[in-house]
């Protein structure tokens, strides 16, 4: 049981800046997912944390105490990681013994010859393979138990290096795309699993990925990182649904959001591609702005219709469940994905003429710095910011 | 199935140079080291293990088989525990490795032949340039009671530094003490560079998550990493360098030749050394066709622990 607390963390390379001034608080118990594309400084960030890397400037702090200067050991964390990092040559009996060994048997108990001789060591051993044993049965590893990592399957040394960082009961588990090894259908099991298991500890997590399906499923709460930025922190819904800054409306959801450009007039009036939105701008300012659209909320509708984008159809996506349309407007300048059902888009045919229309309450609008801009209106949605 | 000869065709030239280069030279040896065979003479006599009798009842060739293992059980264990020490340190440097690498290297690249006379010069006990060291501290009081422990109270000509002031530095490669110590020294100054090489290019392929995860786990120390990852990583390159080192410490000639000629007294009679005298110079051919087939043996043996390592033990996936 932790609560982790990042503040003013820097981190540079030489002279690269990795990760730019940020805070994070980290709730005890909470399953927080560091989500951003390669590169963005999420690893990093859990790296610091652990002590694995030392930040350049802030503060961690474990349950209120700075542990700037303690050992990655001594922080009581766990960390799986993306290769698993399994010891090749211990079975996997041994990989999930090794932690407790160097934490509970001292220096002489360890040694080849002397160590049996060091009284109360067979009631630690005792101790330590009960523990082993336990979090075999709670992962269902225990056929395995006496093989080597290399005779293993990725989801089973996925479940390995789960277990190593289990059975130490850690105050914390950090996860660096502990998922991004694995095919996807095991991905998509690994994921609700991972989930039940962060129910069943209570323990605070801190999950780092790429995949924004992973942050959306599993998490509590998500940070979106980027460029050494945390741009957004919140529940799931509401990064997917208020995304506050361009690219992380960008980076959440699949297929992506639909970026149109826009432009607002002196009263706030908005426009984009032939169309003008119901909503005004809170702050008029005339220039550029670019408007978001989830495929979802858009949809087909009658023949000149107003207030719909007309376009031409060039792909057709099945999905089984849904069925995601490409449609080019403007003679190929820009492109829409729409979410249609099976139904509806049974008989369309590619190149054929479509109309669109988007959900008014719906529109997320960017400036052209890609900050959110509030609206107001009608019927102003109260997501807003 | 398509009975083809062009398969053989391809095959033939590679199989048949292998055969004449390779295999028959063996058998050859083999062959010739049941005879009393002398280069140019027409025929030989059949003499059956007599050559062999010899080799393991001769004193000479006793020592033969001594001077070899010694300088193995010397070189082997020295050089590799040198090149893997010199490969971590190296390796944990932030800038200048590669001046150690280069510096460490030279040695290998080095001709040994041409070293082996440089290093006869320094050895020289008169005008060398060791023994003139050695010399010139002998009257530096406080270095002279030093390395005679003579300021702990020790009796000053009883110990090696003082025996050698009083009396005189050691010969070297002229006396049957110093001579295969000497040799073997020499021998790990050329060798160990290679295997740092060879330890350097192991360490590369060490995953770095996995230290990080032994951090975690509480290997705290330099030392618990180094048992818990480095060492069994490394597993693969432990049985090459062993295999490459014993070896090439087996096959030692080049500085027998130019330093010591197999003396003082065949303190440094190495097998190669003993094979190219008894085959070549003395025209014994049988003589020195059996210890080549002795020494093909040792290596075959030494392969063959290799083989067995490497497929059970270091390859972990």
């Amino acid at each position: 049981m932790a609560r982790i607390t990042l503040q003013g963390i820097t981190k540079s390379f030489r002279n690269t800046r990795v990760l730019n001034t940020f805070d994070l608080d980290i709730a005890d118990g909470e399953f927080l997912t560091l989500v951003g594309p390669s590169g963005c400084g999420k690893s990093t960030t859990l790296r610091i944390i652990a002590g694995l890397e030392a930040q350049s400037s802030g503060d961690v702090r474990i349950d209120d105490k700075i542990v700037n200067t303690v050992r990655p050991s001594r922080r009581d964390l766990a960390m799986v990681f993306q290769s698993y990092a399994l010891y090749p040559h211990l079975s996997v009996r041994q990989n999930l013994a090794t932690p407790l060994r160097l934490r509970d048997l001292g220096f002489w108990e360890r040694m080849p010859l002397i160590g049996p001789f060091v009284p109360g060591r067979k009631e630690k051993l005792r101790a330590l393979s009960t523990a082993v044993n336990e979090v075999a049965e709670t992962l269902k590893i225990e056929p395995l138990l006496d093989r080597k990592p290399g005779q293993l399957s990725g989801g089973q040394r996925q479940r390995v290096a789960l277990g190593r960082a289990m059975v130490r009961n850690p105050a914390a588990f950090l996860m660096d795309e502990p998922l991004s090894n694995l095919d996807a259908g095991l991905r998509v099991h690994m994921r609700a699993e991972l989930a039940e298991l962060h129910r069943k500890l209570g323990t605070t997590f801190v999950y780092v990925t790429h995949d924004q399906a992973e942050a959306l499923t599993m998490s509590d709460r998500m940070a979106v990182m980027m460029d050494g930025d945390i741009l957004q922190i919140g529940e799931p819904d509401d990064v997917y649904q208020n995304p506050q800054d361009i690219r992380v409306a960008e980076f959440i959801g699949s297929p992506k959001i639909n970026i149109l450009p826009g432009t607002n007039d002196n009263s706030g009036q908005l426009t984009s591609v032939g169309i003008t939105l119901s909503q005004r701008l809170a702050d008029a300012t005339s220039g550029e702005i670019s408007i978001g659209l989830r495929p979802e909320h858009l949809e087909l509708c009658e023949k000149n219709t107003s207030g719909c984008f007309v376009g031409q159809l060039s792909y057709k996506e099945n999905l089984g469940s849904d069925v995601f349309l490409y449609v080019t407007l403007n003679g190929g300048s820009h492109r829409l994905i729409v979410r249609a059902k099976p139904l509806q888009a049974h008989d369309l045919a590619v190149d054929e003429e479509l109309w669109v229309k988007p959900d008014q309450n719906k529109v997320i609008v960017f400036g052209a710095d890609g900050k959110r801009l509030r609206l107001v209106g009608a019927t102003a949605s109260e997501h807003a910011a | 199935m398509i009975h083809s000869r062009a398969p053989i065709a391809f095959v033939a030239p590679a199989v048949i140079l292998m055969f004449i280069i390779l295999i028959a030279p063996v058998f050859i040896a083999g062959t010739l080291s049941f005879t009393d065979y002398n280069l140019g003479n027409p025929g030989f006599n059949w003499v059956g293990w007599k050559n062999y009798d010899a080799l393991v009842s001769r004193t000479g060739y006793k020592k033969m088989f001594s001077a070899s293992l010694a300088y193995v059980l010397i070189v082997v264990p020295i050089s590799v525990a040198l090149g893997l020490g010199s490969a971590l340190l190296i390796s944990s440097l932030r800038f200048g490795g590669e001046v150690y690498k280069t510096v460490f290297f030279l040695p290998v690249m080095a001709t040994l032949l041409a070293m082996a006379i440089v290093w006869e010069f320094t050895l020289d006990p008169i005008v060398g340039v060791l023994n003139h060291v050695l010399r010139s501290g002998c009257d530096i009081g406080w270095l002279h009671s030093f390395l005679t422990g003579s300021w702990l109270g020790m009796d000053a000509t009883s110990s090696w530094y003082g025996h050698g002031c009083s009396e005189t530095f050691p010969l070297w490669i002229g006396d049957k003490d110093y001579a295969l110590g000497t040799i073997a020294f020499i021998g790990i100054w050329q060798a160990f560079g290679f295997n740092m090489v060879l330890y350097l290019a192991g360490l590369t392929s060490v995953p770095r998550e996995l230290y990080s995860a032994a951090a975690m786990d509480g290997a705290d120390s330099g030392w618990e990493r180094f048992k818990l990852v480095t060492w069994p990583m490394l597993g693969p390159t432990h049985v090459f360098v062993v295999t490459i080192t014993s070896i090439r410490s087996f096959q030692v000639f080049d500085t027998v030749e130019a330093l010591t000629r197999g003396g003082p007294s065949k303190s440094t009679y190495v097998m190669v050394y003993a094979m190219f005298e008894k085959g070549i110079r003395q025209n014994l051919i049988g003589v020195g066709s059996a210890i080549t087939v002795v020494f093909l043996a040792f290596v075959l043996i030494l392969t063959m622990t290799q083989v067995y390592f490497v497929n059970r033990r270091v390859h972990y996936s």
